[in-house]
């Protein structure tokens, strides 16, 4: 990385851990919200744009962390089932539980090429829909849903308990998730980034190009395809986990389309495509774009008074969110296959060495 | 010892046989070429050697060790290396992305290992290796070019750097001078032979470049149908009349 | 007894519109080797143009109207993806969930919170024939579809399109230089799925089949003709009829004696059995990868 790039990077981390300062709560759930986006984008863009495996099925191992950090952190007894782990321990065990996952659907996913690939994977998302509403004494159910456990860090609260303040600025519950949040993003970036310039990136890569040729230069397919799910869920999970503390709740869904859906299963799959398929910087901007674009779009319509609508004809945020991201799905394939990865790589090389 | 043996080697697909009792060695640090007509099964025979198809009959042995009983992607971790028909490189990668692929098997470390940075020293080892191979095969100027970028003559060399960081006893070559002209099939010649003679690597080496293989072939096997035909050294072969039947389709004039 | 052959006549009537559906995806993919994530949308389109002309056209005109653009629209989405520089089919393929996420969201905008019924053409009351209730819709559905899948492997086996198109997906190289214009062999194909979409709406929009008019479920209930085209073999025309009455069985099957929820699952599971043990789906042939 150049020294210029370095900078970039080191400014954008200060400002981000400056921004609680200013920034009032909605404009803090928003940006969480895109935290949530990056790391699951981030775990998706490694399966699908590293090792070439297209996954529709990433929303069912963001279901699976959620309700496995749900059920791990909360305190035994009552209707619902509960564990009672720390909470660290229980994202540990959320994020494991989905590896675990992403692992037993390899071998199926092994015998299978490219699309159908894809549409097998959807077959996940039908199959969460289904557990999520009758496994109601892990989740709650569809009416009520259940309250995840409040984060904690070797017991340091992420709640509005304590009353702690920096430069006069509380530091409540909104505050604190969002440092959770940024590490959670920072940690999972790092890691990502490791794997695609190391051995492992570079077996993906191979998998993905040419099979055969992996395989004569050593590759053992079936098993790096297979860690290659087990990454992705895992991420998918941690995703899962954030989600289900963003929202305050677990909630499974009455529907295909909803917060566990095929919806979002496709968003997470724009965040990357847009983001440039395999680039995990890419993967942060495209879910910047894809999450961000609603919740700004929302808080924005406040001071505004868009969106006053709802029922006909109404462009709500979420829509335009939508109709955005379609949209620029169509455009990136047909114009710059490479995201805004390539796009930026553009403005920040701009001469390439031609051999 | 490195020795390829292929014995009463039989390939059937369906009611198709593709290869028909085959045997042949290849002598460790030689040169030999599988040369035949279109369709006599050359690529068939690279194909069961690479472990892509399973031979319905006969064995394969590579030093010893029957090849039958592992696993496609454990022919690289026993010294085969093999450079392919259309160089299946990844070309958005550079070259020394590309080369350092083949050293997976010489080397450790799954995601974990990798995330945390615990394979950097290895990887900085591996890096100076690959850089020295491809210095070795005149691409030393361009380790950190996109495949893709590169004519392709030197994009075939990166296939054959990449097949020798497997760093093998035997090099498997599939139809490398296909798409050259007579000036690159020269290099590429030249190229071989410094593999097989400076680094004492076995080669096999499917071709149609008749000039290619007979100015450099210590040993030639010729195929027809799936069947050997000859089997010698490159001038016995050439006066073979059956090789000349085979590709010429009459009895040769004498 | 009763109950099962009451729910596999109906199952059988749903699997054929599903039958319709899949037919056009591998129809699509036959001709441009694209798997059409849009094609819900086509369903939508299709379907949001009989609800709105249905007063002003009447049913049969809003029906014919809803027939013809959402075969327009198909076209004009496979206009768009032969303008892709990149043709590998699955940047397409990603070009086309892009596509289908606008065309839909935008018609679920104007819907709205009403869940406009076409209507039908056809009396919507129930058939009772020898003690089993019969839908009505599900009756003509068979009845039509059956007429329009015939007429389609008439002419897939016989009209020179047919042949066109069968020798292009065999080997599109040959085919160019035989003379064959890919540009509308497959222009026609697009059009004749999307067609096949509108028809399929009108059935799937109804009380009998879907409890409900036109809204986001019917897109959910279109995208069962993913598993069916798959499970059948993707590029196999006999496999997509097969699949989709597969599909219209385990669904109906499944709702009543599981729950409605896992029916769709199940649907899904089904498929990925067969997958395991056929990787290319019932009739799909095996892709021989050239090394």
């Amino acid at each position: 990385m150049s020294r210029l790039t370095k900078g970039g990077w080191a400014a954008a981390l200060v400002v981000l851990l400056v921004l609680p300062l200013y920034l009032t709560a909605p404009w803090l759930k928003a940006g969480q919200f895109m935290m949530v986006g990056a790391v699951g984008a981030i775990g998706l863009t490694l399966l699908s744009g590293q090792a070439g495996q297209l996954s529709l099925a990433h929303a069912f191992f963001v279901l699976a962390g959620a309700t496995s950090y749900t059920v791990l952190a909360a305190p035994p007894g009552g209707d619902l089932i509960g564990l009672g782990w720390d909470p660290l321990l229980a994202l540990i065990g959320a994020v494991a539980v989905s590896a675990v996952l992403g692992l037993a659907f390899a071998p199926v996913a092994g015998r299978l090429r490219g699309i159908y690939l894809g549409v097998a994977s959807l077959s996940l998302v039908f199959l969460g829909l289904y557990l999520g509403q009758e496994a109601t004494s892990l989740t709650g159910g569809t009416s009520t849903g259940r309250p995840p456990a409040v984060f904690e860090l070797f017991g340091f609260p992420f709640s509005d308990e304590g009353g702690l303040a920096v430069a006069g600025v509380p530091l409540g519950e909104t505050e604190r998730i969002w440092y959770l949040f940024l590490a959670l993003v920072v940690l999972a970036y790092v890691l990502a980034r490791g794997a695609v310039t190391g051995r492992v990136g570079r077996a993906w890569r191979a998998i993905r190009d040419n099979e055969a040729s992996a395989t004569a230069m050593g590759v053992d397919v079936g098993r790096a395809k297979a860690g290659a799910f087990a990454v992705s869920s895992a991420y998918a999970g941690l995703a899962g986990v954030m989600t289900v503390l963003w929202f305050d709740i677990l909630k499974p869904d009455e529907s295909e389309f909803g917060t566990y859906g095929i919806n979002i299963s496709i968003a997470y799959l724009a965040m990357a495509i847009i983001g440039g398929l395999g680039s995990v910087p890419g993967a942060l901007a495209g879910a910047v774009l894809v999450n961000g674009l609603p919740q700004i779009l929302a808080l924005y319509s406040v001071d505004l008074g868009w969106f006053g609508g709802t029922g006909e004809g109404a462009f709500t945020p979420v829509l335009v969110g939508s109709l955005v991201y379609g949209t620029a799905i169509v455009l990136i394939v047909l114009f710059e296959p490479g995201g805004l990865a390539a796009i930026g790589r553009k403005f920040t090389q701009p001469r390439r060495r031609q051999a | 010892m490195t020795e390829l043996r292929v014995d009463h080697v039989g390939l059937r697909f369906g009611g198709l046989r593709a290869l028909d009792d085959l045997s042949f060695t290849v002598a460790p640090g030689s040169l030999h070429a599988l040369i035949g007509p279109n369709g006599a099964g050359k690529s068939s025979c690279f194909n069961v050697i690479g472990g892509l198809y399973r031979a319905t009959e006969g064995t394969l042995t590579f030093g010893g060790t029957d090849l039958r009983a592992l696993r496609p992607h454990q022919r690289a971790g026993l010294g085969m290396g093999r450079a392919f028909q259309n160089t299946a490189l990844s070309p958005h990668s550079t070259v020394l992305d590309n080369v350092m692929l083949g050293r997976h098997a010489l080397t450790r470390g799954g995601f974990l290992s990798c995330a945390l940075r615990l394979t950097a020293r290895q990887e900085r080892v591996h890096r100076a290796r690959a850089a020295e191979i491809c210095d070795f095969l005149a691409l030393g100027d361009v380790l950190d070019s996109p495949v893709g970028s590169l004519p392709y003559g030197r994009a075939k060399r990166v296939d054959i750097a990449r097949a020798l960081a497997v760093e093998p006893s035997l090099l498997l070559l599939d139809e490398p001078a296909a798409g050259m002209n007579a000036a690159e099939t020269a290099g590429l010649a030249g190229t071989i032979q410094s593999v097989s003679e400076g680094l004492g690597i076995s080669v096999l080496l499917v071709e149609h470049d008749m000039n290619l293989v007979m100015g450099i072939a210590d040993r030639v096997t010729v195929l027809d149908f799936g069947r050997v035909i000859a089997d010698g050294p490159p001038a016995e072969v050439q006066r073979d009349p059956q090789v000349i039947k085979a590709y010429l389709g009459t009895e040769a004039q004498t | 007894m009763n109950t099962f052959v009451q729910l596999s006549v109906n199952g059988i009537g749903k699997g054929a519109v599903f039958a319709l559906l899949a037919l056009g995806f591998v129809v699509i993919f036959k001709a441009t080797e694209v798997v059409n994530f849009a094609h819900g949308s086509f369903v939508m389109f299709g379907g949001y143009l009989v609800a709105a002309t249905r007063d002003t056209l009447g049913w049969a005109g809003a029906a014919a109207l809803g027939i013809v653009c959402a075969g327009l629209l198909a076209l004009a989405l496979e206009r768009l993806l032969s303008r892709s520089r990149h043709a590998d089919p699955f940047s397409l393929a990603l070009l086309t969930i892009g596509a289908d996420v606008v065309i839909t969201e935008e018609i679920v905008r104007r819907i709205g919170v009403s869940v406009p019924f076409i209507g039908d053409g056809w009396d919507g009351h129930p058939v009772t024939v020898g003690g089993i209730t019969l839908f009505r819709t599900h009756l003509v559905a068979l009845a039509v579809a059956t007429v329009l899948i015939g007429a389609f492997f008439l002419a897939f086996r016989y009209s020179t399109w047919g042949i066109r198109i069968r020798a292009q997906a065999e080997n599109r190289e040959a085919a160019a230089l035989a003379g064959i214009r890919s540009s509308h062999v497959t222009a026609v194909a697009w059009l004749v799925a999307g067609a096949l979409a509108g028809v399929a709406v009108l059935f799937i929009a109804t009380q009998d089949f879907s409890g409900a008019g036109l809204s986001r479920g019917t897109h959910s209930i279109a995208l069962a003709a993913f598993p069916a085209a798959i499970l059948g073999g993707l590029d196999s025309t006999a496999g997509a009829v097969v699949g989709g009455l597969t599909v219209g069985l385990v669904d109906a099957l499944s709702a009543h004696y599981i729950s409605f929820t896992f029916a769709k699952s199940a649907v899904f599971l089904v498929m990925l059995v067969v997958l395991v043990i056929r990787p290319a789906g019932l009739f799909g042939t095996r892709e021989t990868v050239r090394v």
